[in-house]
């Protein structure tokens, strides 16, 4: 084992190498192209035994990757936001294959307006495909579950692929300490791939994927995809439990930063959740009985994780950097939905959104939702979902706006084009003039 | 509410039928609600259609599993277990089949105690099966006996009226001939309620166990299996090879029936009747013209006969 | 005679007397489309994946049936091509690592409707073409979306009446010139076939099993249902085609584009058009001399343009 310091697309990249991948499709989308980068040269240079295709979309680039994993090699690809929407047909659709392999998607916001930075609503669009979901925070979680999740994927209760998430800039291109698996442990501990029946083979012909028609036929086999992804509780902490005796690192189906014995609850996903660490050590040290508690996988549903972990305590925010427009915080009212029928569920339940498209979220805001937390226990009332947005954020956008000359018309109420005393004609400067 | 479902295959005018009758009952001041239903476009596959009737908002929908009237176009279908025909009769049901055959050779066939009404068929000619949905509706409308002639002939020329006066012309006569004939049974189809909630037959709901993918994967591992499939009932017409005339060039007949339905032993071509869908290409492809085309018979007939 | 001119099917004597692909699957009777695959397949044989997008031939494997005698994926409407680049590309390694056999090798074989291969599934033929992707293409042509009830699509020939266009005048536009859109890419080998011409068919499958790298059909499926006649009219439908001229018989190898088989004198287009209920609006209740002389000249033009090569 060596500790070397690497972005999360440098660790997921390795993840891919150390699980000995035979086939990578691909195709290049910000903030995922470093991983690309990486096993291409590695296989450029006789390092990694593997092919790389570049396919000419996400769409082709999984259907690739599922046809690949059916006739039975282990295959890995990586992906992000735009590129896992343009794929999304095929998410629903390869998973449905039952054969198994690991996507890495690289977290960014999507479009309308189309960004770069990191937020949460890409992957969690892909809840519903059937592919399960783990959420990481470090660098160094990158690596370790794309180990694990080649295991998960390919573990017999469960032949489903798995998508491991990071977020794009604050992991991606983040370095941190790793330690880097010894190639041979971790190909050890991830085995060697066995398609079982699934696979293509001249003297075992198999017609895969067929048409089903009647919706009793069709439901059989969607429900048992869905029993299938429930398992991924279960076999997710056996394989941690070997992973942790191996290589002396624990992960929890949620990981629970102090609350056992606290009183308010923050949740959230990704690695933002390290912030949310920071702050509840000062609010700790400030006196407030408060912890975080940060679910890694988020398909399956840990639901009774989240039962045993919040039944009883006081209040809970939840902090969705995602948004689903219309209804708010996705993991808000799946958390909500889990807790539903449990009589000693918190009886408060709060909603922050923040974080989209790389929004920060400061510590001092994490702060003001702990008083929230605290206001709402004294009150008795919920607030409403907070879109979490500053004065001066507005007062900045407001200057955007009158540079995009959208300000200035919608407060004189006058048409574009009309002219005031002063305005200048199209071209005109005045001396010393700048943009403001 | 009056339930109908109508039995027929595709290219038959199922789908014509249950919206002429539809739409009669629409001009008799009835709420309706009909549909086909069918999986791809498949002229030959068995398909089904419904209608349903009532002077109130209708709020069923879907399958039909107790339906009052049973019409079957096309009489091959009802030995195919998934043309579904017999589903959901009950005693009261009444079974309206297209039949050169009498009542009572099918009242003892299928042994039901329900009433079974047969409507002469009149052609082989496949151009005339096209008429078969407006004959039914015609039949249906008269065993229902809330429908006018007048509403019958309206609705006929509103739902044919693309097809241009010819057409209509041909299938309003076909329509209201089969009406006049059933003027003895007028009325006999009943009006029945929906299912009541005091008394009702439980769906019998299990916990689906696990099972792995190995097992529960869309995946088939049997080969060339789908010679299980009888594809054989969609005919309506038959080729026979006369092996008097049979020029023994097997590779034209073989190779250009589309389904490989024609085998070749001992130099011989032999027609797969399990498999033949009746396309006739071969008739129309044979150099010496030895392939002639039949009717086809009933297959129940066929299989009391043997 | 290099080894690529010999041929074991001179006529159609020669042509297998056993057809491997399960009869009973839901295709309609006289299915240009299916007398064409199974030709193909009788030559191609099971050691193979067909790897298929949305279309008609979807409906050939319906669980727990299928009529294959060797394999089947059935992938999507816009990527089948993709599909077999993973197939292919894991078999090789499969092959490299030596964690199967040789022996255990297959052919990838796309099997595609027009709907996909000259319109949503063109992105992914190009690139897999582009990338050389060692494998089959076969496109059965029943000049509309099918499967879906005969709307028009990118290879609706010009004045056909489909679903989407009932008027008058039919289809407003020209089908898509799909055979030099994949020589453009300079595959390995590009060829048009249709089931009612066998032995030209038979001969060009068999050409194309023993070169490597992107094999490209497009074979011309007259269908009963789209085009509106009695099913067993299809193989004369499909023999008007190619002596009207309006499917010529070609294939591009080496290089060069070849006529295969080249209608001395053809015969008028509406012999071809008039057999087809979705060309019938040009000749009742009025001809329509206009489009079926557009139709004819079109044809003409292709021709001799053929003759100056």
């Amino acid at each position: 084992m060596k500790r070397m310091l690497l972005t999360g697309n440098g660790a997921a990249a390795w993840g891919a190498r150390l699980a000995a991948c035979d086939y990578i499709p691909a195709f290049p989308i910000t903030p995922q192209t470093e991983i690309i980068e990486d096993i291409a040269n590695w296989i450029d240079y006789d390092e990694m035994d593997a092919r790389i295709v570049t396919l000419e979309s996400e769409h082709s680039m999984i259907t690739a990757a599922g046809t690949a994993a059916a006739t039975g090699v282990r295959v890995f690809s990586a992906t992000s936001s735009q590129g896992l929407l343009y794929a999304m047909e095929m998410l629903y659709t390869v998973s449905g294959w039952r054969a198994p392999f690991v996507l890495v998607n690289v977290s960014r916001g999507l479009a309308t307006p189309i960004t770069l930075e990191a937020d949460h609503n890409d992957i969690l669009a892909a809840r519903d495909s059937g592919f399960l979901q783990i959420h990481c925070s470090t660098c160094q979680e990158v690596l370790d579950n794309t180990l694990i999740a080649f295991r998960l994927a390919e573990d017999e209760r469960i032949r489903l692929p798995v998508i491991v998430n990071l977020d794009g800039f604050y992991l991606s291109f983040t370095r941190e300490p790793v330690e880097v698996p010894n190639s041979d442990a971790a190909k050890k501990f991830v085995g060697d791939f066995n398609a079982e029946n699934i696979r293509f083979r001249a003297s075992t012909p198999i017609s895969q994927a067929v048409a089903v028609l009647g919706g009793s036929a069709y439901s059989y086999f969607r429900y048992e995809t869905h029993l299938a992804a429930l398992n991924g509780i279960t076999v997710y902490d056996e394989i941690a439990t070997e992973f942790s005796a191996q290589f002396g690192r624990q992960y929890d189906v949620i990981e629970n930063y102090y609350a056992d014995d606290a009183e308010y609850v923050f949740v959230m996903l990704g690695s933002f959740s390290t912030k949310a660490k920071q702050a509840v050590d000062e609010l700790r040290n400030a006196g407030w009985s408060i912890g975080l508690l940060r679910p890694r996988l988020l398909r399956p549903f840990p639901k009774e994780y989240f039962q045993k972990y919040l039944n009883e305590k006081k209040a809970v925010a939840v902090i969705d950097q995602n948004i689903s427009m219309g209804m708010g915080g996705v993991l808000h009212s799946e958390l909500a939905g889990a807790l539903y029928d449990q009589t000693k569920a918190p009886k408060y339940l709060l909603s922050f959104i923040g974080g989209l498209g790389g929004r920060d979220i400061s510590t001092e805001e994490f702060f003001e939702i702990a008083v929230a937390i605290r206001d709402a226990v004294k009150t008795g009332q919920t607030p409403p979902p907070r879109l979490m947005y500053t004065q001066a954020e507005l007062s900045e956008i407001r200057k955007l706006q009158a540079i995009a000359n959208v300000e200035r018309n919608e407060l004189t109420d006058k048409e574009p084009g009309d002219k005031e005393p002063g305005d200048k004609e199209p071209g005109e400067k005045t001396l010393g003039e700048e943009n403001d | 509410m009056y339930r109908i479902r109508f039995h027929g295959r595709g290219g038959q005018g199922m789908k014509t039928a249950s919206r002429i009758l539809g739409t009669a009952f629409f001009k008799q001041g009835f709420e309706i609600q009909d549909a086909p239903r069918y999986g791809a476009e498949r002229r030959g596959a068995p398909i089904f259609a419904y209608v349903r009737a009532s002077h109130k908002l209708i709020n069923e929908r879907g399958n039909m599993t107790h339906p009052d009237l049973v019409v079957v176009a096309d009489d091959t279908l009802v030995p195919v277990p998934g043309a579904g025909v017999l589903t959901g009769l009950e005693n009261d049901t009444v079974l309206l089949i297209n039949s050169d055959e009498t009542n009572n050779t099918w009242k003892q066939r299928l042994n039901i105690s329900g009433n079974i009404i047969t409507l002469p068929v009149e052609t082989e000619d496949r151009a005339e099966l096209r008429f078969i949905g407006a004959t039914c509706s015609g039949a249906a409308a008269r065993l229902i006996g809330d429908i006018s002639r007048e509403s019958l002939e309206l609705a006929i020329k509103e739902e044919l009226a693309e097809l241009g006066d010819d057409v209509i012309e041909k299938n309003l006569t076909k329509a209201l001939t089969a009406y006049d004939l059933m003027a003895s049974y007028e009325a006999c189809v009943n009006n029945s309620k929906s299912i009541s909630a005091d008394n009702y037959k439980s769906p019998n709901w299990i916990k689906l166990p696990f099972d792995d993918a190995r097992i529960s994967a869309p995946d088939i591992h049997a080969t060339a299996n789908s010679v299980k499939v009888n594809t054989g009932e969609w005919r309506t017409l038959r080729p026979v090879i006369d092996y008097k005339k049979c020029n023994k060039c097997w590779w034209i007949c073989s190779t250009f029936c589309p389904d490989g339905a024609i085998t070749v032993h001992d130099n011989l071509p032999e027609i797969d009747y399990k498999h033949c869908k009746g396309c006739l290409v071969c008739v129309a492809q044979c150099p010496p013209h030895a392939i002639e085309t039949m009717a086809e018979e009933s297959t129940l007939n066929q299989e009391e006969q043997s | 005679m290099t080894e690529q001119n010999v041929t074991i099917y001179r006529n159609m004597k020669n042509l297998p007397s056993t057809h491997l692909l399960g009869t009973g699957t839901p295709m309609c009777a006289g299915c240009g489309g299916l007398e064409a695959l199974n030709q193909v397949y009788d030559i191609v044989g099971d050691k193979s994946v067909f790897v298929n997008a949305a279309g008609c031939m979807t409906l050939l494997s319906v669980y727990p049936f299928t009529p294959f005698r060797g394999s089947w994926i059935y992938t999507a409407m816009g990527s089948a091509p993709a599909g077999a680049q993973g197939v292919r590309d894991a078999l090789d390694i499969l092959i490299e690592k030596k964690r199967i056999d040789k022996h255990e090798d297959m052919q990838v074989v796309v099997l595609t409707g027009d709907g996909s291969a000259y319109g949503m599934g063109m992105s992914a033929t190009s690139g897999s073409l582009e990338r050389n992707l060692d494998y089959l293409y076969l496109c059965y042509d029943n000049e509309g979306y099918g499967n879906t009830g005969q709307q028009f699509s990118a290879a609706t020939p010009h004045a056909a009446k489909t679903s989407t266009s009932k008027g008058a005048r039919g289809f407003p536009g020209f089908k898509k010139d799909l055979f030099a859109i994949w020589v453009s890419h300079k595959p390995t080998y590009v060829a048009t076939v249709i089931g009612a011409e066998p032995v030209d068919l038979a001969r060009k499958i068999e050409k194309m099993t023993k070169l490597q790298g992107p094999r490209m059909i497009i074979a011309l499926s007259p269908c009963p249902t789209g085009w509106d006649f009695d099913p067993q009219e299809t193989v004369n439908i499909g023999k008007l085609a190619v002596k009207t001229g309006v499917w010529p018989l070609k294939e591009y190898i080496d290089g060069k584009v070849i006529h295969t088989k080249v209608p001395k004198q053809r015969k008028p287009v509406e012999d071809y058009l008039k057999l087809q209920g979705r060309f019938k609006h040009l000749f009742e209740p009025v001809r329509n001399e206009q489009l079926i002389n557009e139709i004819q000249n079109r044809v003409d033009t292709y021709w001799s343009e053929v003759q100056l090569l």
